[in-house]
């Protein structure tokens, strides 16, 4: 008898393994929600391999073809995402893993050169330079480390300084380390490695300065936006060390963080902050000014469940704009990590509806603010 | 069945009765005006026809044999009030609108029944109804300074139907087009042009103009500027409480000297586009005053480097036509004279386009190219607490033959013009001015200065 109801576990189990991914068909989903004119449409969603790869319409028992079946690639706990040109590169903390996506060409592939000196224990976050190359954050191996566009191991940075790297950024000339354990950014000369200087603890205004910091992002023009988990603010520093300013503060209202993870910024100067409490991204615009959020927690289609990395890249709209509703214009592709839920990684599409005034929309908008405003102030004198 | 013969002696007979009835009015008439009675109708120049042909009985009857009666009236009318005058006239009040002594029957408060000696349609006016009109209308709301021309010469029904419309105020046609009527100018250009007022467009003529006479000219109902000023409240503001004023506001065309009111082929209903408007007066040499405005058009003309608001036609980007509270009716703080060294606000407007870090930090590797390695030359220029220069010790405000704005011919410095003597190359560049020695800088290898 008992042997009986283990045989029977062991088909069901075996039949739900092979079962094919059911690939639900949805309505566009678009944030904010109508009747505002969309600005951020959900694209894909990526839980495993088979998502990327392509669903597979077909099972059996016995398998007689090698590239099906047992070769899913599934994440355990996936936190940093960083993107160059069509590939998108993911990691997974647990297994210690750096994914390789490329949606264009349907390939899910685990990082080549993340064995012998290119492995990873516990990569967190990462980023990428001009050139392709990958730079990863790994708090177990305390470096930073760093792989040619192909995935090849090439070099570490931080080797003697004992870091606690949880994010990484680069330019022309530096490797920046964001380090936990002294709550500032080390700069590493991009050649040599030598350490420069330690940037985030100079202000006179203590906001201002890094305090546990978890992710940050290098914009175009020198500054760093780094989220903070005791202050709960972004703190907005320049590759000089100079204190810019803060954007938001602790709390649960709107263009306020609960736990603010990842954050990113694209070529016309908007932030985007992900908050694994609100589990949403909120955006912002260049003058720390809030525009939106999307993605929001729970089960629904384009939900993000404790989400951690983003990445924004416009790269190769060609390939997600055909994931677009047809009048859907995009600008931008958010990626953004749920470290749990159905969907590992969320596509967004930043964009336009091609036949919507968008500019009048927001004028009209702004106006009728503006009388609103009035009139309350007009209220107010006429009380007092 | 009647003979031929029969029907010949009726038709004779009623033939008769006719010559004999006709002879019978005409005779009355002849009896109703004589010299002795009734004679105000004798002779006169627009009769009623009933009147002129002796038609005494289509209106009066007779109720006593005896005339003139020894008690009471002889004769009285056939029907009363308009009921009298729709015997031969179509009634009225079947539009939305009915002028109130027709719909009370008072066809005799405007009209004389019997005629009169001047003008038409029995009113004993000429083309001139006003004394008519303003029988019971107020004449006061015609006697303003400025009179409309229909008004002032009584052509009252050219704009209002005397009897009934489908328009309020029994006007004969929507106001918009009572008014473009004759206006038609006006309606082709509010037809054609690319700005429209909206007082215009969602509005009536008579938001700002009196049809019949006004205080101001243009009928309008106030003097222009406070007319516009009701509306454009901002601007009212600016105007009354800016500490610098814009003269052009407080001449005789006040608004109307750099807008139009109506329709304009440019933003904000101006007269000519943004530039033009402007240089319309900062464009010419003005010998009259000892102060006089500066020739902008001759400051940048020809050179081949504008300030991007001027380059863009945009001079309100920078200046507050209808008043501001910084010099040269600037919209933000920007220091006045040679000196001022930068504090948080002292620059406010100038980085409000351009980025304040530029003059926050000592050094940088971002926000300026003139510095020395990460040295900020900007920083050791403006920000210097004894001696901060002001943009305009290097920079041109409007215009420039050098890339940056720097300025050719120097800045203004009491009567002298300070040279720059500004040279670049790939990674820095020198300067000679008349400030100090001649200096280099270079942002990949510093120069090394003298203490």
């Amino acid at each position: 008898m008992r042997f009986t109801f283990a045989f029977f576990v062991i088909i069901v189990l075996l039949l739900a393994g092979c079962a094919p991914k059911a690939t639900k068909q949805h309505d566009p989903v678009f944030f904010p929600p109508a009747p505002n004119p969309p600005r951020v449409q959900f694209l894909m969603g990526i839980g495993d391999s088979r998502d990327v790869e392509g669903s597979e319409t077909e099972y059996s028992l016995i398998s007689m073809d090698p590239s099906k079946g047992d070769d899913v690639k599934f994440f355990i706990k996936p936190y940093g995402i960083a993107s160059h040109g069509e590939k998108i590169y993911v990691s997974d903390t647990l297994a210690g893993k750096v994914a390789v996506i490329n949606v264009k060409q349907k390939t899910f592939q685990w990082l080549k050169g993340g064995f012998g000196p290119g492995k990873l224990k516990k990569p967190i976050n990462m980023t990428t330079d001009n050139q392709g190359n990958l730079y990863v954050a790994d708090t177990i191996r305390k470096k930073i480390v760093m792989f040619d566009p192909d995935g090849n191991f090439l070099r570490v940075y931080g080797e003697a300084y004992d870091l606690k790297p949880v994010d990484v950024a680069v330019d022309d000339r530096h490797v920046y380390a964001l380090d936990l354990s002294r709550s500032k950014i080390l700069v590493f000369k991009r050649e040599s490695g030598e350490l420069v200087e330690g940037l985030g603890q100079d202000s006179d205004n203590p906001k201002e300065n890094l305090s546990l910091p978890t992710n940050m992002t290098l914009n175009e023009r020198g500054q760093f936006y780094v989220t903070n988990i005791t202050t709960g603010v972004i703190v907005q520093l320049d590759r000089d060390g100079h204190a810019i300013g803060t954007i938001g503060k602790m709390g649960d209202g709107f263009g306020q963080f609960g736990r603010p993870k990842g954050i990113a910024s694209d070529s016309d100067g908007r932030i985007y902050a992900v908050d694994s409490a609100h589990q949403n991204v909120q955006l912002f615009d260049k003058d720390g000014r809030l525009l939106m959020f999307f993605g929001d927690p729970g089960f629904p289609v384009g939900s993000l469940n404790l989400p951690a990395g983003i990445v924004v890249s416009d790269d190769d709209l060609a390939t997600f704009q055909q994931m677009a509703a047809p009048d859907f214009e995009l600008e931008q592709v958010v990626m953004v990590v749920s470290q749990v839920g159905r969907h590992r990684v969320n596509i967004y599409g930043l964009g336009k509806k091609r036949s919507f005034d968008y500019e009048g929309y927001y004028k009209e908008s702004q106006e009728m603010l503006k009388k609103a405003d009035e009139s309350r102030a007009q209220r107010k004198k006429e009380n007092q | 069945m009647m003979s031929f013969h029969s029907k010949v002696l009726c038709k004779s007979l009623l033939l008769g009765l006719l010559v004999v009835t006709s002879a019978a009015s005409a005779a009355s008439a002849q009896t109703c005006s004589t010299a002795d009675c009734h004679a105000e109708y004798i002779g006169l120049a627009n009769s009623h026809s009933p009147v002129a042909e002796g038609e005494c009985e289509s209106c009066h009857q007779q109720v006593q044999e005896q005339h003139p009666a020894a008690e009471g009236q002889s004769f009285e009318l056939v029907a009363e009030g308009a009921k009298l005058c729709y015997q031969c006239h179509d009634s009225y009040g079947r539009q939305l609108f009915v002028h109130s002594p027709v719909k009370e029957g008072e066809c005799t408060s405007c009209h004389n029944p019997h005629g009169g000696e001047k003008g038409k349609f029995l009113l004993n006016a000429d083309h001139d109804l006003m004394e008519v009109c303003t029988q019971c209308h107020d004449a006061a709301a015609f006697s303003g300074e400025f009179v409309h021309g229909p008004a002032a010469s009584g052509a009252c029904v050219e704009c209002h139907d005397p009897h009934q419309a489908n328009q309020a105020k029994l006007l004969k046609q929507p106001l918009q087009k009572n008014c473009t009527r004759c206006h038609a100018d006006m309606a082709e250009g509010l037809a054609n042009a690319q700005h429209v007022h909206s007082a215009v467009r969602e509005s009536e003529c008579t938001s700002c103009h009196d049809p019949h006479s006004a205080p101001a000219i243009g009928l309008l109902q106030k003097d222009l500027e406070s007319l516009c000023l009701e509306c454009h409240k901002r601007v009212s503001r600016n105007a009354t409480k800016a500490k610098v004023k814009h003269a052009a506001l407080y001449r005789d065309e006040k608004c109307g000297a750099c807008h139009t009111t109506h329709f304009s082929e440019f933003p904000a209903l101006l007269k000519s586009s943004e530039r033009d408007t402007c240089l319309d007066c900062h464009g010419q040499d003005d010998f009259s005053k000892s102060k006089p405005l500066k020739n902008i058009a001759k400051e940048i003309k020809d050179k081949p480097i504008l300030h991007g608001p001027l380059r863009d036609g945009k001079c309100s980007n920078c200046h507050d036509p209808h008043g501001s509270d910084y010099f040269r009716l600037l919209r933000g703080n920007y220091p006045q004279g040679f000196y001022q060294p930068y504090t948080k606000d002292s620059y406010d407007f100038c980085l409000e386009c351009h980025d304040k870090n530029m003059l926050r930090f000592p050094d940088t590797s971002i926000y300026t190219s003139f510095r020395n390695g990460k040295q900020n030359l900007h920083y050791v220029h403006v920000t210097n607490k004894y001696k901060g220069r002001t943009c305009r010790a290097c920079h041109e405000a409007h215009a420039s033959d050098a890339e940056k704005l720097m300025s050719g011919e120097g800045a203004e410095f009491g009567s002298w013009r300070v040279p720059t003597r500004f040279s670049k190359t790939e990674t820095g560049g020198s300067c000679s001015p008349g400030c100090h020695r001649t200096y280099e800088y270079d942002r990949e290898v510093p120069v090394e200065y003298a203490e």
